[in-house]
């Protein structure tokens, strides 16, 4: 009995043992489960915390900084939370981010610009005025030590122009200037005035072909900073090449200099500021800010010309191409007409019309003669009574430039002379203008409007001369001589002033 | 090859005169003459001395008023006239003397005179 009871017993105890051994195994799985997914939870946590980390230490930032470098924003730091709603949050973030700091860098870069621009502008505009009393004074002034000084102050005077009107234009202004449509060589030398080493620049090649009248000051300040890029990057001693080609449709300016070159880098980065397509950050330009490329691919861009810089030049720095397309050039004939361009150059060759309008030389011998206080006071007196006062008024001393008044009484030496010196109009200054000789050619000009007097508002503003043969120069010559003689012999018997006037043929 | 009516201010005077004040000869006055010689080649000239052979040949010309036509100012000119004097370009001859007129002064002394005597 005993036996079957202890048999019961050892029985029950060992499935007891069985029971509890498996419960055991159970748990100790259950529970390292449970271990094991704390610690996946654990690690999961800690890789967010360190994403967000990331996010505030790396990415956020990055994005500031590509403003200035743009490059791949750095992603995710553990590409395990790719995909989940964490990282979509966080990329949310990010692009929020990135929305407020360029809302931020707009409102500020707009605000630059406006600035910028409006003292730009104000600047621009001192310059112009400095450079119109600077021309002022050139006319004024005869004396060599004068003009000397006054060269060098206009050309710093043009640079420092060139300089306003490149920001100005960097901020989104016009060029400014509305200039007459000019010669490409002339183009190219005004480019020429405005850089520091202008003396280095080497003009060639003059080509017959002009630059429409709204393109003119753009090209010239593009040309300006290819040409002050050029002149900066080469030694002092070397020259910077200038040629000008003609091409199938359009015309090339060629910027050549011997300087360091560009690396592979360089020519990236200038391509990409000449093409004008992105927009430029005035306020990342570099320090000292470098302006020029991004300038002319502004430009390039709104006026339909192209600019390229990534070919070697020959003589080791870089060759610099502007190319102006047919719809940006013409021709200029004599009359600074553009568009007229029917004439060849054969023909146009001996016929000039001589401008008709501000003939200062007159107003200059005025002013340069003020010794003679009578002439002085000339120009102050009404207009149509001029030539009357001015024939009795100026003594004989007077420079024989001063031009024939109209309805002098000297009838001697004009019919000697023919229609060779005839009074058209008058100056600004109230001085008469003569025309050397009448031609049938060009039409009064429409701007034709200094003040012409009675005479030679009748006359017909014919402004053309021709070459001379030999023999017509000898015939003037002979009128001249016996114009002068019967003046002379006039002269004596009347009064003494009626011989002042250069009467030349 | 250079427009008759340019743009004013564009080219300034010391491109012009590539950055020299002084012209090479003193013997020029606003009323000396110009003469071109017309055997001279053009090509190698700056436009603006080309025009002043231009302006020339059609007979002769005042430095004064080859500055108006230029519309440069006459110091300027001066130093590009003294340029094609020395490369043979032109030639100046000075002005009819204005000795050989009578003076206005010494007529109106005499005039004076005479009314004080009578």
């Amino acid at each position: 009995m005993t036996d079957h009871i202890s048999e019961a017993v050892s029985w029950c105890l060992a499935v007891a043992l069985l029971v509890v051994l498996v419960l055991l195994i159970r748990q100790r799985q259950i529970t390292a489960g449970v271990r094991r997914r704390n610690a996946t939870l654990e690690d999961s946590l800690r890789s967010r915390d360190e994403e967000v980390q990331h996010l505030v230490d790396v990415r956020l930032p990055s994005i500031a900084d590509a403003l200035s470098q743009p490059g791949p924003l750095p992603g995710l730091r553990d590409e395990k939370l790719a995909g989940t709603a964490f990282a979509q949050s966080l990329h949310a973030v990010m692009e929020q981010f990135t929305r407020a700091v360029d809302r931020a860098q707009a409102r500020a870069d707009a605000s630059a610009k406006a600035a910028l621009k409006a003292s730009m502008r104000a600047v621009q505009g001192l310059a112009n005025e400095q450079q119109v009393s600077i021309s002022e004074m050139q006319e004024r002034h005869d004396n060599p030590d004068v003009l000397r000084d006054l060269l060098e102050i206009d050309h710093a005077n043009a640079q420092f122009g060139r300089r306003a009107q490149a920001i100005a234009v960097l901020c989104g202004s016009w060029p400014g200037r509305q200039r007459l449509a000019s010669s490409l060589t002339d183009v190219v030398r005004g480019s020429k005035s405005r850089i520091r080493d202008y003396q280095r620049v080497q003009v060639h090649s003059l080509i017959d072909v002009a630059v429409v009248s709204r393109a003119v000051e753009p090209v010239v300040l593009a040309v300006a900073e290819l040409l002050d890029n050029a002149a900066r990057h080469s030694q002092p001693n070397t020259s910077v090449e200038v040629s000008l080609q003609p091409v199938h449709n359009g015309a090339c300016i060629v910027v050549d200099d011997a300087g360091v070159g560009m690396d592979g880098l360089e020519v990236q980065r200038a391509a990409a500021l000449l093409s004008g397509q992105r927009a430029v950050d005035v306020s990342r330009l570099g320090d000292p800010p470098q302006f020029g490329f991004a300038v002319v691919g502004l430009l390039a861009a709104r006026y339909g010309f192209s600019v390229s810089v990534d070919t070697r030049s020959p003589y080791g720095g870089v060759r610099a191409v502007l190319f102006l397309p047919t719809e940006l050039l013409t021709h200029v004939d004599s009359d600074g007409r553009p568009g007229t361009a029917a004439q060849d150059p054969e023909d146009a060759e001996p016929l000039h019309t001589l401008p008709s309008r501000r003939m200062r030389a007159p107003r200059r011998a005025a002013q340069q003669t003020q010794a003679a206080p009578q002439q002085a006071r000339i120009p102050h007196q009404a207009q149509p009574q001029v030539p009357h006062q001015a024939h009795a008024q100026v003594p004989h001393q007077a420079r024989p430039s001063a031009p024939e008044p109209a309805p002098a009484p000297t009838p001697q030496p004009s019919s000697a002379d023919g229609e060779a010196t005839q009074v058209y109009g008058t100056t600004v200054g109230g001085l008469p203008k003569r025309r050397r000789r009448e031609a049938a050619a060009a039409p009064p000009s429409a701007d034709w409007t200094a003040g012409a007097g009675a005479a030679g508002a009748a006359e017909p503003d014919t402004g053309a001369y021709r070459a001379r043969s030999a023999e017509e120069t000898a015939s003037r010559m002979g009128a001249f001589a016996r114009g002068t003689r019967s003046g002379r012999s006039a002269t004596q018997d009347s009064a003494p002033h009626h011989d002042e006037g250069n009467r030349q043929a | 090859m250079s427009p008759g009516r340019r743009e004013r201010g564009l080219v300034r005077p010391y491109v012009v005169t590539d950055g020299r004040a002084y012209p090479t000869r003193n013997t020029f006055d606003l009323v000396t003459l110009v003469m071109a010689h017309p055997d001279r080649p053009l090509p190698g000239l700056s436009p603006e001395k080309r025009r002043v052979m231009e302006l020339c040949l059609g007979g002769a010309l005042s430095v004064a008023e080859v500055a108006g036509y230029l519309e440069l100012p006459v110091s300027v000119t001066k130093v590009l006239l003294g340029d094609l004097v020395d490369s043979g370009h032109i030639s100046t001859r000075a002005p009819i003397p204005p000795a050989e007129l009578p003076e206005v002064q010494l007529l109106q002394e005499v005039l004076d005179g005479l009314r004080a005597r009578l």
